[in-house]
């Protein structure tokens, strides 16, 4: 089963170990891919970057992608005019506003935690159907549950179980993803699994959000680095 | 003293073996790992919730060397065993994660795999 982490942040954004120990240790844990994320600081900052985690991919043998997360609006249309200059556009949800603009835009592949420091589940009807229609897949990140604890953690599982419910209802993508910032949170694929089942996903819906979902995007990213595309929807034939 | 009678196998728990092995910065020892699964199981399902899986780690099949061990539970509360155990990220100052190795109803066939994957 090829199972790929689409969200680690490694000593590159605000990691705390090497993209060397992250690779090793998701090789270990049976991954065969991942996607580092970064934040966007200019052109040249991410062709070293590139250049880095192509030498980590050829040592471990592990598919490697990169990833930007965008923090703001102003970020995040930045970042879809250069679209193909990197591979997983992310956006980074918390305002309600923010997760709105990202849902709207073919252009952004995740929506990682919309819930993200909110008391609301941080996504309604409307913009799970847009986020549907726009292929953007609704992140379920497992750091956010590690990480809290007792009356935080109960508020987290009830907001995204009410948005897993949302996307299991409007046929959206879900994908899980650890969310680490250190190779001691990188977690195994099964527990990740399990933790899709108990916000009433099935086992294969769970587990297609591990494979099947991660392999979509790929796909589509190939697609929109090739020099065909033009813009979403849009393609020289 | 007379034994109780075993139930009859249709009602007894349908179980299951998740062998797992423990990534550390340091070995650990088994008494530590037992009070670090069982307080986060506590935490995260609740006494009732810890109540209906039958959750039991397993003392005799615990390999210090290889830092492999079993958990046993009922069929209908893996994915909840499983889910929690990614939730135990330290024991004390040592940074740990699991690794599901299999799943199965027996221990039998744990064992025999775990054979193969030496060979």
């Amino acid at each position: 089963m090829s199972y790929y982490d689409f969200h680690v942040h490694s000593a590159f954004s605000e990691g705390e170990s090497t993209p060397e120990e992250m690779a090793n240790r998701a090789k270990i844990l049976g991954y065969k891919g991942m996607c580092f994320v970064v934040y966007y600081k200019g052109k040249e900052n991410l062709e070293k970057i590139r250049k880095e985690i192509e030498d980590v991919s050829k040592r471990t043998k592990l598919e490697i992608f990169l990833g930007i997360e965008a923090r703001n609006i102003h970020e995040l249309n930045k970042l879809a005019k250069i679209r193909r200059e990197f591979d997983i556009l992310l956006a980074r949800g918390h305002d309600i506003n923010f997760n709105r603009k990202s849902v709207e835009m073919p252009e952004v592949d995740i929506l990682t935690h919309p819930e993200f420091e909110r008391k609301d589940s941080g996504l309604n009807h409307i913009m799970i159907k847009l986020a549907a229609k726009n292929n953007v897949a609704i992140e379920i990140n497992f750091r956010e549950i590690l990480l809290s604890s007792k009356t935080t953690r109960s508020f987290i599982l009830h907001n995204i179980a009410n948005n897993v419910m949302l996307c299991k209802k409007y046929k959206t993508p879900i994908i899980i993803c650890s969310g680490a910032i250190s190779h001691w949170q990188l977690k195994d694929p099964s527990i990740l699994q399990s933790m899709g089942c108990l916000f009433e996903l099935e086992l294969n819906e769970a587990k297609k959000s591990l494979t099947e979902i991660p392999s979509r995007i790929i796909e589509a990213v190939k697609e929109k680095r090739s020099r065909k595309w033009i813009m979403p929807g849009v393609k020289e034939i | 003293m007379n034994k109780m009678k075993t139930l009859p196998p249709s009602l007894r728990d349908r179980k299951r073996y998740i062998s797992f092995q423990i990534i550390s910065e340091e070995p650990i020892e088994y008494s530590d790992l037992e009070s670090g699964i069982w307080n986060t199981m506590l935490d995260f399902l609740g006494e009732y919730g810890v109540s209906k899986t039958s959750m039991w780690l397993m003392k005799d099949n615990w390999n210090n060397d290889d830092q492999k061990g079993i958990i046993s539970c009922n069929h209908k509360s893996i994915k909840d065993i499983v889910a929690t155990l990614g939730l135990v990220d330290r024991l004390g100052d040592n940074r740990i994660t699991f690794k599901i190795l299999k799943i199965s109803g027996t221990i039998k066939s744990l064992k025999k795999r775990q054979v193969q994957n030496y060979t």
